[in-house]
C-alpha cells in the first residue's frame, strides 16, 4: 500500500511539474525579458544578460513619440480609474437590487428576477452595434464614461447577491426593525456587512472583468490619452514590434494591479467560483 | 394598503439604478440589434437607414466568407473544448488530494487565467513570432524539427491559437472541477475502499459519474466561450492568413466597425445571438437539475 502510494505520488509530479513549466515559462521569459537591456534582439535565455530597469521608465514614459503628454503611466491610470469605479458601483447596484429580490415582497418581483437572469445570456458581443450608437448618442464616445456607465450593473452580479441576502436569517432584520431601524438603514448597516464574502468575491470577478475588457475600448476610445492599459498595449505592438523590451515592461505593469487584487481575494474567489456552481 | 404601496416604493427604488442600466445597456440593445438587422446603414448614414427587409440574411447565407468563419469556429471548438476539458479534468484529479506542493501547483497552473487576454495574446504572438526568431520555433529546432511559420501559413494558425486559449484557460476548468470534487462526500470513497475497489475502480466507477453535471458545465460554458474568441485573433493573426483564422466575432468586427456595414453586422450578432441562446438553452434544460449557470 505505501510502496503504492509513493509512485502514485512520482506520477502526480511527473505530469504536474511539466504542466506547471509550461504556464509558467511564458510568463518568467517576458519577466526576464523585461528587465534586461533591450537591444532589439530577439534573446531565449531564462537568465537576464544584465538587469536594468530602463525598459520600465522607457515604458512608463511611451510613447510620447504618437503623442506628448500620453504614456503608458497614464494608460494605466485610466484602467484603474475604470476598474476602480466599475467595482464600486456596480457592486453597490448589484447589491441593491439583490437585496430588493431577496427581502421585500412587491409586484413585479418575478419578472424583475428573470430579467436580471435573463442578462447572464445575452452575449455581449451582440448588443455591440447597439450599444455603440447609444454611446454615441449620449455624448459618451471616446471617454471613460463609455468604459463606465454600461458597466455599472450585471446580472451575475444581482443574482450573487440575491442568493448571499437569501441566507441571512430574518431575526436580525427583524430586531433592527422594532428598533424602528428603516430599509436604508438595514441594507446598509445590518445586510451588507454580512456579506462580505461576496462583496470579497464581487470585487475580484468585477476588477478582473473590468481589467480585462479589450473589444469595447477598441469600439468607442480613439484618444490615447483615454485608452485603458491593455489597448494601448495593442497600439503599442502595432506600432513598434522591434522593442521588446518596453512591451515586455509594459506587460508586466499591466499585470501587477490584477495580480495583486487576486493573490489578495483569491480565497473568496475560488470559494465564489464553486459558489456559483451550487447556486 | 398605503403599506402595501410603500413596500413596493422602497423595493423599486432598490432595484431602479440595477434595472436602469439593464434596460438602456442590455434590453433596448437586444431588440433595436433585430430590428436594425432588417437595415441598411453605417454609422455616418443611421438617420437615413434603410429597411431592406431579410437581404442582410439572405446576403449572409451566400457569403462565403461568413461561412468560412462559422467553420473555422467550429474546427477551433474541437481544438479547445475537449482539451480545455480533459486537461482540467486531469490536472484536478491529480491535485485533489493534499501533497506537497499541492497549492503552488493549483496557483501555477491558474495563473495565466487571470491574466488579460491581450498580455497574453502579445506574450503568445512573440512566443510564436516568424520561423527565426520566436521561442516556439527555437524549440522546436533544438529537437531537430523544422521550424514552422505559426501565424501566417494557414495549416498552424488557428491551431496556434488553439494553443493559447488552452494555455490560459485550462486552470479555470480545473479549479471548477476541483469544486465539484469536493461535492462528492467521502463516506462513498470509504465504502468503495472498505469493499476494496482500486483506485482505478473508484476513479471510474464513482469519481467520474459523480463528476457528469460538473463536466457537463464546464462543456457547455467552453461551446459558449469559443464562439465568442475575439482577442487572440484580432491581435494574433488579425483573421488570417486569408481567412483562416477569422472567427465569428472577428467578421463581426470587420463588417460593423472597419468597413461600417452595420446593418450586415447586426444581422451576423443575431446569428451569434441564436447560436449561444441555443447552446445556453441546451446547457440549462439539461443541467437545471444540478446546476443553475
Amino acid at each position: 500500500m505505501r510502496r503504492q502510494n509513493r509512485w502514485a505520488l512520482l506520477v502526480k509530479y511527473i505530469l504536474v511539474i511539466p504542466a506547471c513549466a509550461f504556464t509558467l515559462l511564458p510568463l518568467l521569459w517576458v519577466i526576464v525579458r523585461s528587465i534586461e537591456p533591450d537591444t532589439g534582439i530577439e534573446s531565449y535565455s531564462f537568465m537576464p544578460r544584465a538587469i536594468t530597469f530602463d525598459n520600465y521608465s522607457a515604458a512608463w514614459n511611451y510613447p510620447r513619440v504618437i503623442d506628448e503628454d500620453v504614456t503608458l503611466g497614464t494608460m494605466l491610470l485610466n484602467s484603474l480609474f475604470v476598474a476602480i469605479t466599475v467595482t464600486i458601483v456596480s457592486i453597490l447596484f448589484d447589491s441593491m437590487a439583490g437585496y430588493a429580490l431577496a427581502r421585500k415582497n412587491f409586484w413585479g418581483k418575478k419578472i424583475l428576477f428573470w430579467l436580471a437572469l435573463s442578462t447572464l445570456m445575452i452575449p455581449f458581443y451582440t448588443v455591440a452595434i447597439p450599444m455603440y450608437i447609444i454611446v454615441i448618442r449620449m455624448g459618451m464616445y471616446d471617454s471613460l464614461s463609455s468604459l463606465i456607465v454600461p458597466f455599472t450593473a450585471s446580472g451575475f452580479g444581482v443574482f450573487m447577491f440575491r442568493q448571499a441576502f437569501l441566507s441571512i436569517p430574518l431575526d436580525f432584520e427583524q430586531a433592527a426593525r422594532v428598533d424602528g431601524a428603516n430599509d436604508f438603514f438595514i441594507y446598509w448597516r445590518i445586510m451588507l456587512p454580512m456579506v462580505k464574502p461576496t462583496i470579497a468575491t464581487m470585487i475580484v470577478f468585477k476588477v478582473l472583468w473590468s481589467w480585462g475588457q479589450f473589444f469595447w475600448p477598441l469600439l468607442v476610445i480613439q484618444d490615447y490619452s483615454k485608452m485603458p492599459i491593455n489597448l494601448g498595449l495593442a497600439m503599442f505592438r502595432g506600432h513598434n514590434i522591434t522593442r521588446w523590451g518596453l512591451l515586455c515592461a509594459g506587460m508586466v505593469v499591466a499585470t501587477i494591479p490584477i495580480l495583486i487584487v487576486f493573490l489578495m481575494c483569491q480565497k473568496w474567489y475560488v470559494e465564489g467560483l464553486s459558489g456559483g456552481l451550487k447556486g | 394598503m398605503r403599506k402595501k404601496l410603500r413596500e413596493n416604493l422602497i423595493a423599486y427604488t432598490f432595484c431602479a439604478p440595477a434595472y436602469i442600466v439593464f434596460t438602456v445597456f442590455l434590453f433596448i440593445p437586444i431588440v433595436w440589434v433585430v430590428i436594425l438587422s432588417f437595415k441598411e446603414f453605417s454609422i455616418i448614414t443611421f438617420n437615413s437607414a434603410e429597411f431592406v427587409g431579410l437581404k442582410n440574411y439572405t446576403k449572409l447565407l451566400k457569403d462565403q466568407v461568413f461561412l468560412r468563419s462559422i467553420l473555422n469556429t467550429l474546427y477551433f471548438t474541437i481544438l479547445y473544448v475537449p482539451g480545455n476539458t480533459i486537461l482540467g479534468l486531469i490536472f484536478a484529479l491529480l491535485l485533489n488530494k493534499p501533497f506537497k506542493g499541492r497549492n503552488f501547483f493549483r496557483l501555477a497552473l491558474f495563473i495565466p487565467n487571470i491574466i488579460s487576454m491581450v498580455v497574453v495574446s502579445i506574450i503568445w504572438s512573440l512566443i510564436f513570432s516568424s520561423s527565426t526568431t520566436g521561442i516556439a520555433n527555437k524549440l522546436l529546432v533544438t529537437l531537430h524539427l523544422k521550424p514552422i511559420e505559426w501565424l501566417s501559413d494557414y495549416r498552424y494558425a488557428l491551431i496556434a491559437v488553439g494553443i493559447v486559449l488552452i494555455w490560459s484557460g485550462f486552470g479555470y476548468r480545473m479549479l471548477i472541477f476541483l469544486a465539484g470534487l469536493q461535492n462528492i462526500p467521502d463516506e462513498l470513497y470509504e465504502a468503495a475502499a472498505l469493499d476494496g475497489a482500486s483506485k482505478w475502480q473508484i476513479t471510474f466507477k464513482i469519481t467520474l459519474p459523480l463528476l457528469r453535471p460538473t463536466t457537463f458545465f464546464v462543456i457547455t460554458t467552453s461551446l459558449i466561450n469559443s464562439f465568442q474568441v475575439f482577442t487572440p485573433i484580432y491581435i494574433m493573426t488579425g483573421g488570417g492568413p486569408g481567412y483562416s483564422t477569422t472567427t465569428i466575432v472577428n467578421y463581426l468586427y470587420t463588417k460593423g466597425f472597419s468597413e461600417f456595414q452595420m446593418g450586415y453586422a447586426s444581422a451576423i450578432s443575431v446569428i451569434l445571438l441564436i447560436i449561444i441562446m441555443v447552446l445556453t438553452f441546451i446547457q440549462r434544460k439539461i443541467g437545471r437539475e444540478d446546476l443553475i449557470f
